[in-house]
């Protein structure tokens, strides 16, 4: 299990654990953290589950496969480079810091 | 909203005329949403739910709202069990398959120039009709058949012909009151629909491309299961992009000064959103609770049908303001048109990208003067799938 910490725009924050085969969308969506959309409950099929990832914790992500780079194309908030779509997050190497950006739709 | 062992009761909605549901179904939604927002409705023999809040639980909670309903009218209509009728994990795999072709990029790189071409010819048939042009049967109907046409794989078949089976499919799926000559023109529409699949399916297995029917090949599915998924696709794939077509140019008529420029593809999409949130075309999609369930204080027994009202929610005021207004940029983006969690509309895309995309904008590119004739009369109708079928236009 790791610990994710998600900061929102106001500079609230909420610490989710996701447990392991489990995606950090999942994880968050059950924990109620605002901001994380889910609309198509983690298929890649709808880009309202973006997360910024911090820089000096990229190390810890799974390698990006070919749907979620053509989803990031389609994100309502600016991509950015530690763009991900939480819902392809399963198998997290350690614990990481991510922001939820301002929109998702 | 909790979903602890029933305490409470649940109320009954017997005043919910059945008959005012088709012609219109607003108020009585927003009574529901008032009153009762979850309750029993006698007429229909299911429990409503009507407020935005609870659409979305049971739609993010399939392991006590199963999508696999008892006695469903869709299995019926479509001869088999599709996907929207199946639960993860099953369901995943069958939507895993298609969802390559669906998503945005592959769209665009694939599917928008066949959609620009089929919105040329289809604006040709419309202007043939000239002064007795109906805008649904002269241009989005044949235009919405032959977009999902090539999407699925099907070819040599008369795009009127193909219309009429999604229109025979949606009145099977959506025959409450179970009319015998409905499931009769269901059946013949079926046997010829399924011919044609099977018919395609030995073509693409020797010459595959990126239409559904060839990428479900592709995945090894069981013949049965493709020739229902692609029934389901065909019924849900013209109607609802149909009907967002009439709908659009129907609210820009009444909102003229809101017509977005030619190319500001931002603004059509947010055009577009609105209409399906305000006419959502499929006002309810239906599930069945597998263990008693308390929700916004009502206790639904395990075992009821339930009707998760996405006409309803689109419009609960405890979500958007002034929700009865056409405001294409109103603040709040989010709706339910499209569902939400794992059985999101899977043509989500596809649909945006080819009315708010293509074929509303380059109507009024051609047509800028388009609207309602007004001796005509638009016509709407439906409850469970609600649109404009007659819509007699001016052309200019
Ligand atoms: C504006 C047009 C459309 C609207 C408003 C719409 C709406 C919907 C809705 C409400 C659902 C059910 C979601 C749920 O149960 O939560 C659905 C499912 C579906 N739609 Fe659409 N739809 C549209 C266009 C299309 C198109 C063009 C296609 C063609 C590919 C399509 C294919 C499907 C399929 C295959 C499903 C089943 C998804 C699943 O169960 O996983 N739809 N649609
Ligand atoms: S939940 Fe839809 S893309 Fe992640």
């Amino acid at each position: 299990m790791v610990k994710v910490t998600l900061v929102q725009a106001d500079g609230s924050s909420a610490v989710v654990s996701v447990e392991p085969g489990q995606s950090l969308m999942r994880a968050a969506v059950l924990a109620g953290v605002p901001g994380i959309v889910a609309e198509c409950g983690g298929q890649a099929m709808c880009a309202t589950c973006h997360v910024y990832v911090r820089e000096d914790h990229l190390d810890a992500l799974p390698v990006m496969g070919d749907e979620e780079e053509e989803m990031l194309e389609v994100v309502a908030s600016e991509r950015r480079p530690g763009s991900r779509l939480s819902c392809q997050l399963v198998g997290l190497a350690d614990d990481v810091v991510g922001d939820v950006p301002p929109s998702q739709i | 909203m909790v979903t602890a062992p029933s305490t409470g009761s649940l109320p009954v909605a017997d005043w919910v005329d059945p008959r005012l549901l088709r012609s219109d179904p607003y108020p009585i939604y927003a009574r529901l949403r008032q009153e009762a927002p979850v309750a029993a409705v006698p007429a229909i023999n299911k429990v409503l739910l009507t407020s935005f809040a609870g659409c979305v639980y049971a739609e993010q909670h399939p392991e006590v709202f199963s999508s696999v309903v008892e006695g469903a009218n869709l299995n019926r209509a479509l001869g088999g069990v599709s996907l929207i009728r199946k639960n993860d994990p099953e369901h995943a795999t069958e939507r895993a398959a298609v969802n390559p072709t669906l998503r945005p990029s592959q769209v665009t790189q694939v599917w928008s120039d066949r959609f620009r071409r089929n919105t040329e010819q289809a604006l040709d048939v419309l202007a043939a009709a000239g002064d007795r042009a109906d805008l649904n049967r002269d241009f989005a109907r044949p235009l919405a058949a032959k977009n999902l046409m090539d999407l699925v794989g099907i070819r040599d078949v008369p795009v009127e012909t193909f219309a009429r089976w999604s229109a025979d499919f949606i009145a099977g799926a959506g025959n409450v009151l179970d009319d015998a000559e409905i499931w009769a023109r269901c059946t013949s529409s079926r046997v010829e629909a399924e011919s044609a699949v099977d018919t395609s399916l030995a073509y693409l297995q020797r010459h595959p491309d990126e239409s559904m029917i060839s990428l479900f090949v592709a995945a090894g599915m069981p013949v049965e299961s493709i020739r229902a998924n692609i029934l389901l696709t065909i019924s849900g794939g013209v109607n609802e992009p149909q009907h967002m077509i009439t709908a659009m140019v129907y609210l820009l008529s009444q909102h003229p000064e809101r017509r977005p420029a030619s190319l500001d593809a931002g603004a059509w999409r947010r055009v577009f959103d609105e209409a399906v949130r305000l006419y959502t075309p499929i006002a309810m999609v239906t599930r069945q609770t597998v263990r008693d369930v308390v929700l916004e204080g009502a206790a639904i027994p395990a075992g009821s049908q339930i009707g998760i009202m996405l006409a309803s929610a689109n419009r609960d005021p405890a979500v958007y303001d002034a929700p009865d207004d056409f405001e294409p940029d109103r603040t709040e983006r989010r709706h339910l048109g499209f569902g939400a969690g794992t059985h999101l509309c899977a043509g989500k895309w596809v649909a945006e990208a080819s009315v708010a995309g293509i074929g509303v904008p380059m109507l009024y590119e051609r047509f800028p003067a388009i609207r309602p004739d007004p001796i005509g009369d638009v016509h709407w109708e439906g409850f469970a799938f609600r649109g404009i079928t007659r819509f007699p236009a001016r052309l200019a």
